[in-house]
């Protein structure tokens, strides 16, 4: 399989070229254009239990896709998420990611995507019961909206929840207001997730809360 | 003993492409891109006076490291160079970049000279699509920053929610309130987000005034005084844009974000800008909103009014128009239920 | 007419400049800012035709646009045109052909182009969706816009383009609406639903992104309207 992220950081899509018999599994609908020829099943997320649960709680589509090549050629297939931002590529090698509800595109075949158990804190913040697991051998393309920007963390630090998109396990969650009720309620900010221990976040640099803010009282009527 | 004086010729190796060299100085140096931008427009400029041959080569080795040309004048030598130049670092140079136990606010720490650089210490990344900037506080210093922009902090920092009130800002939706961060014992960082897709700018005032377009209002420093420009019924309220400006005077960093890309346009005669698509102008330049074309122009063409500019000076236009945007979401906004 | 783009691909913006005597034609509300001498007027068609009340009974069923002519007087002159999402354009020369472009995709062309807003060769088959489609005759630039990067496909065979991501076309290539796969029930179930199938030889511009994605993806965010 021959992949690579274009577009820049601004409109970020993946341009992949399977070989026979190879599959990719993507998020519904993220297909924008491909081979005439390939196949498109499509699963369950996980099962059916799972899949609903993930649908109602966890923000993710009831069913994912599966590309797969049954010709005797290479075949092009090109995946987008549906918001304008930036992609990553992750090489798993049996190591675990958390991603938050929204952010998974693709994987190769080998990579398992699973879900988990967020905490009542991740309810609290409206982004769901649930956060994405991530884990055995391959390649997983995760993005969001806006750019994406690393921070290794090695003690406390505060994210806006909107802007976080990834983290490694050995980083724990806790929500906490912005400020003082008064400034949490009118500044804005609200809620905020607190991060401990060490290891990476990934946060983008917009968010579609903020987008909406912005747009919002510019709406007529 | 015999001091040298280590100077930057302007000029860039020719293994460095200018910005990356730029960019490097500026960390090097601790400083704002922008802020290193402007001392390669002064150059040839002296950078680091009266030091040992020692940390002269120090430096040399560290700027020709990250392709910056420079020479080191024995101080006898430069003393007549060196009295047109009064600008002098008063940075050392974190040659170790890893190492960030240089304090941010050495370049305050220090008495200014004229000309040294001043303003908080920020990066811009994700720009220019998603700009996103990263400000480094010295420890109690102060940043006032658009309410709900903020998407990170070091724990140390300390919100207060201010009233700020202003009927432009009620008529173009800001927040009537503005959230001002504080470093409490110790240094702090913040990274802000602003809510519309676009690129950041960065403007240190040094008692300029910068007229903005209400919402492109990000963050500034304590110092930057920031009112709201009554624009008057004739040239505002009437257009339906809500051309809504404040007025930024006084000393220190103001940052403001675009809805799209920027582009800056040297206004020698008179020149029209759709009133959606200003983010700001420098003071002396006149400026009337007035219908384009005839009356089917005005209600057929989408232009409806805009600013026709005349006088000297800069006006600071972005690509994208916020109305635009407004009018493509709203078939997508979720209908209410009405129970009655 | 002079073609310059800047800030591409994110949030790319054109800049034409005109010699006296030229003519720019765009797409209504299209003009960021210009030049204090250019003058506007805006048709429905081709400069000097059609009249507005036909137009706006069009525009109201959601199938046609207004045009705005730019030409400077006493001289040359710029305009600085935009799009009202992000993304980028491109510009190519007709050399008497046709090129069709999704609607809201047309950004300008020089007036020696006739912008036909009547093709129809979708018609049938995206009913219900708010698409309309220009075709671009004759010769000289056009400047086509994009939501996202802009990629060319070259078909020569059969290639599928999700409908939202399609930009513009060359018209020698046939065209159906079709499944994605080989199951109707697994492009439903995997989100793709109705796909476009490009046959022959030509090239397909495509989108990287969906507009449409993108606008359900934050609709649970925006405040309510009424009915």
């Amino acid at each position: 399989m021959k992949t690579e992220i274009k577009g820049g950081k601004a409109f970020s899509y993946v341009d992949i070229e399977l070989a026979p018999g190879e599959t990719i599994t993507t998020e519904s609908d993220a297909m924008s254009s491909m081979a005439a020829d390939l196949d498109l099943t499509a699963q369950l997320n996980g099962g059916f239990v799972k899949g609903i649960l993930r649908k109602f709680l966890g923000g993710e589509t009831l069913f994912i896709s599966q590309f797969s090549n049954n010709t005797d050629g290479p075949r092009a297939l090109t995946v987008v998420q549906p918001t304008p931002g930036e992609i990553k590529c992750v090489e798993m090698t049996g190591d675990m990611l958390y991603l938050q509800p929204g952010a998974f595109l693709a994987c190769s075949e080998g990579v398992k995507v699973g879900l988990a158990w967020a905490g009542f804190t991740s309810l609290i913040a409206r982004e769901g019961l649930f956060r994405m697991v991530v884990s055995g051998e391959g390649q997983v393309w995760y993005g969001a909206y806006g750019a994406l920007i690393e921070k290794e963390i090695d003690g406390e630090y505060i994210i806006d929840t909107s802007h976080l998109v990834a983290y490694e396990p050995t980083v724990k969650l806790k929500l906490q207001l912005a400020g003082g009720i008064f400034s949490s309620f009118f500044g804005g900010e609200g809620l905020v997730t607190r991060v401990e221990g060490k290891g990476k976040v990934v946060i983008q640099s917009r968010s579609i809360s903020g987008l909406a803010g912005w747009i919002n009282p510019k709406f007529f009527w | 003993m015999e001091t040298y004086t280590v100077n930057i010729t302007g000029e860039i190796s020719e293994y460095q492409q200018r910005d990356e060299a730029i960019a490097a100085f500026a960390k090097l140096f601790s400083i704002s891109p922008a802020q290193a931008e402007k001392t390669f427009e002064k150059a040839p400029i002296a950078i680091k006076k009266n030091v040992d041959l020692e940390t002269a080569d120090k430096f040399k080795e560290a700027l020709i490291g990250i392709g910056v040309e420079c020479i080191a004048i024995a101080s006898s030598r430069a003393e007549d160079l060196a009295a047109t130049q009064a600008s002098v670092y008063s940075a050392e140079p974190d040659v170790s970049v890893q190492n960030n136990t240089s304090e941010p606010d050495a370049l305050a720490a220090t008495p200014m000279q004229e000309d040294e650089f001043k303003g908080f210490e920020f990066t811009i990344e994700g720009d220019p699509d998603y700009g996103f900037v990263t400000v480094q506080l010295p420890a109690d210093k102060t940043i006032k920053v658009e309410a709900s922009a903020m998407a990170t902090m070091d724990t140390n920092l300390n919100m207060k929610t201010k009233f700020k009130g202003g009927i432009g800002r009620m008529m173009t939706g800001e927040s009537l309130f503005i959230n001002e961060f504080t470093a409490e014992g110790g240094s702090g960082e913040i990274g802000i987000a602003p809510g519309a897709p676009g690129d950041l700018s960065h403007q240190y005032l040094d008692n300029q005034t910068i007229f903005l377009q209400n919402s492109a209002f990000v963050a500034c420093s304590e110092d930057v005084i920031v009112e709201t420009k009554w624009q008057g019924l004739t040239k505002g309220f009437f257009s339906g844009e809500s051309l809504f400006l404040i007025r930024c005077s006084g000393v220190g960093d103001l940052w403001f974000n675009t809805y799209g890309a920027i582009i800056e346009i040297d206004v020698t005669e008179d020149y029209v800008v759709d009133t959606g698509n200003i983010v700001g102008f420098t003071e002396g330049l006149d400026y009337k909103i007035t219908k384009v074309g005839g009356y089917k122009s005005l209600f057929f063409s989408g232009e409806g009014f805009v600013c026709r500019f005349s006088g000297q000076g800069k006006v600071w236009i972005q690509t994208r128009g916020v109305d635009a945007l407004v009018g493509w979401a709203h078939w997508f906004r979720p209908v209410k239920t009405n129970n009655s | 007419m002079q073609i310059e783009f800047v800030h591409q691909p994110g949030n790319t913006a054109a800049k034409v400049t005109l010699a006296q005597g030229e003519t720019c034609t765009a797409e209504s509300g299209a003009m960021i800012a210009m030049s204090g001498n250019m003058d506007i007027t805006t048709t429905t068609h081709k400069k000097g035709s059609a009249g507005v009340l036909k137009a706006l009974k069009r525009k109201l069923a959601g199938e046609s646009l207004f045009l705005n002519h730019f030409e400077p007087l006493n001289g040359g002159g710029e305009v600085w045109l935009g799009t009202a999402l992000s993304g980028d354009m491109f510009a190519m020369d007709l050399d008497n052909e046709n090129l069709i472009v999704q609607g809201s995709s047309f950004l300008a062309c020089e007036d020696t182009i006739d912008v036909d807003m009547g093709w129809q060769g979708f018609k049938s088959i995206f009913s219900g969706e708010s698409v309309f489609w220009v075709n671009l005759k004759g010769s000289g630039k056009v400047i086509v816009s994009s939501f996202g990067a802009i990629y060319p496909v070259e078909v020569d065979g059969e290639y599928i383009v999700d409908s939202g991501h399609i930009v513009a076309f060359n018209e020698t290539l046939d065209f159906s609406i079709t499944k994605a796969g080989s199951s109707w029930i697994q492009s439903i179930l995997g989100g793709e639903g109705m796909v476009c199938k490009f046959s022959g030889k030509g090239t397909v511009w495509c989108q990287s992104h969906n507009p449409r994605s993108f606008g359900n993806a934050m609709a649970s965010s925006l405040r309510e309207r009424r009915a």
